[in-house]
């Protein structure tokens, strides 16, 4: 019952969002959206279905793929921290995608990119939890470390690289929807349905896995089949993502938190639940990352960061038994 | 039949096991006996395929558990390992729904109730006391269907009410299957028990 309300209530707010997400913007409409549906015949036209609506679809898109990935490594590390952007996932997927458009192989198509970016995230993904001496802070601090070398062979690259626009880089990877059109959510759906696809049939399984992977083995469950399959999960997700729009953080940390104190630890609707917040959250920050400063656009990340670490601090402190940390 | 055969196990540097070989009956409780530090727990951890060996092999019905499919061997072996770990807050009627009902026992509602979970059922996992945890992780090893039980201390948190209670659902599981207890505190336990194996 309680669910139910909550499924429905966020699907409205979703929409109610999206549409003001096309009412609003830099240029002032005229008119309101729903005299211009079935019309391309003018400037405001034009603004509302050929830049508005895909930008906010790709922010319902990447929302959702980021709210669903953070649930998902969360869980899968066992770790209330294992947000992408944290520990090193995000980086493995600038990586790919930098590494990508450096060896010209982007050129080939805007899915190869995407498809780079995946690998990438995968491969940061795999090995990260490799060296990873434990679960806690072992496990974040080996993220952190993986991350920053990432990172610093991707500078690397950039400033050795002689391809024209590399450079214009370091500005998408604070985040932003600016550049979504309809190619951009062409290449990228098909990665982030997979994504959730198959994150909604491995949910289940991580409710065994909370109580530890020994666990799991004795109750028949194939633990390194498991893993992969959600680490695959998570770089489907993720790479796409970011290498659409960049990296945005907090976003996959917040959302699960929020939603797993409201609803409890069952991931099938922790992770259902936390797409549709993740969706609705990102519309939000990029309503007002548009709106708020006027006529300057913030970059997305900036915003997600700093809306999201002080509601996670205020949670965290509130209701600290939601996640026990093992020792 | 469990059959231990020359197994050699090391924990860090130091040799656990060298050339060491048991057996376990099918049917019949069996206790594993030692004092603290002597391997109880890397043997019962072993023979749950958990930790690997250095040389020898273990067999469980014959076949060798480092090729079983986990599946399958979970149909052959259910683990209480001496403490789990709940890290998210589940209520202890979720913890007992996470049971795989394809491996339920028959007489799983029953050993609910005398491990005294029903009166927890809408209690979180996380905010029990340490006994209370440790009777959650007893339900999801007894209730799972197999060939042998393997637990580890499985009294080390309880009164002696719920040590009877736990007594019991293993004097029932033995009159079909192998159990294997590991504990040290061990003189209360021993006519409950049909077989012992001891380690240094």
């Amino acid at each position: 019952m309680k669910r139910r309300f909550l499924y429905l209530s966020l699907a409205i707010a979703l929409v109610l969002l999206f549409i003001l997400s096309l009412q609003i913007g830099l240029i002032h409409l005229h008119q309101s959206v729903f005299s211009l549906i079935g019309k391309n015949n003018s400037v405001d036209a034009t603004t509302v279905w050929d830049v508005r609506f895909p930008r906010a679809f790709g922010a319902v898109v990447i929302g959702c793929a980021l709210g669903v990935a953070g649930a998902l490594s969360q869980g899968i590390f066992k770790n209330p921290l294992a947000e992408p952007t944290l520990i090193g996932l995000s980086s493995g997927a600038t990586f790919g995608t930098i590494l990508g458009i450096a060896t010209g192989l982007a050129g080939y198509g805007s899915w190869v990119n995407c498809l780079m970016a995946t690998a990438g995230t995968a491969i940061a993904a795999t090995v990260i939890q490799l060296l990873a001496p434990n679960k806690n802070f072992g496990f974040l601090l080996t993220g952190i470390a993986f991350s920053s070398i990432l990172t610093s062979v991707a500078g690397l690259i950039i400033s050795i690289s002689r391809r024209p626009g590399i450079a214009s880089i370091t500005f998408w990877n604070f985040g932003s929807l600016s550049l979504v059109n309809f190619s951009t959510i062409r290449t990228i759906l098909p990665f982030v349905l997979a994504g959730i696809i198959l994150a909604f049939f491995l949910a289940p399984g991580l409710n065994i896995w909370s109580l530890g992977e020994d666990s799991a083995f004795y109750m028949g469950m194939n633990i390194n089949r498991f893993r992969y399959l959600n680490i695959l999960a998570i770089a489907l997700l993720i790479g796409p993502a970011v290498s659409a729009v960049g990296s945005i953080a907090f976003l996959g940390l917040l959302v699960p938190h929020v939603v797993r104190l409201v609803v409890g630890p069952m991931h099938r609707h922790l992770i259902l639940l936390s797409g549709l917040l993740g969706a609705i959250v990102l519309l939000i920050s990029d309503l007002l990352a548009r709106a708020a400063f006027a006529p300057h656009e913030v970059p997305l990340g900036l915003l997600t960061s700093a809306l999201g670490a002080p509601v996670l601090i205020i949670l965290l402190r509130a209701r600290r038994a939601a996640w026990v940390v093992e020792q | 039949m469990i059959e231990i055969k020359n197994i050699r196990i090391r924990r860090g540097t130091a040799l656990v096991f060298d050339s060491y070989s048991a057996t376990i009956l099918n049917k019949g409780a069996t206790l594993l006996a030692g004092p603290n530090g002597a391997g109880k727990t890397t043997l019962v951890s072993a023979i749950a395929g958990s930790t690997p060996l250095e040389a020898g092999e273990i067999l469980i019905n014959g076949n060798d558990i480092s090729a079983l499919k986990p599946s399958r061997f979970a149909q052959m072996r259910s683990v209480a390992p001496q403490r789990r770990f709940f890290t998210l807050a589940f209520s202890v009627a979720e913890i007992i729904e996470l049971s795989p009902t394809h491996l339920r026992s028959s007489d799983w509602l029953e050993v609910i109730e005398t491990l005294g979970l029903n009166q927890l059922k809408s209690k979180k996992v996380t905010e029990l006391s340490i006994g209370q945890q440790q009777r959650v992780s007893l339900g999801l090893s007894l209730i799972q269907e197999a060939d042998f039980y393997l637990l580890d201390e499985p009294f080390s948190a309880q009164d002696s009410n719920f040590q009877k209670a736990i007594l019991e659902i293993i004097d029932i599981r033995a009159k079909e299957k192998g159990v294997l207890v590991a504990s040290h505190n061990t003189d209360a336990l021993r006519s409950h028990f049909s077989h012992e194996i001891a380690i240094k």
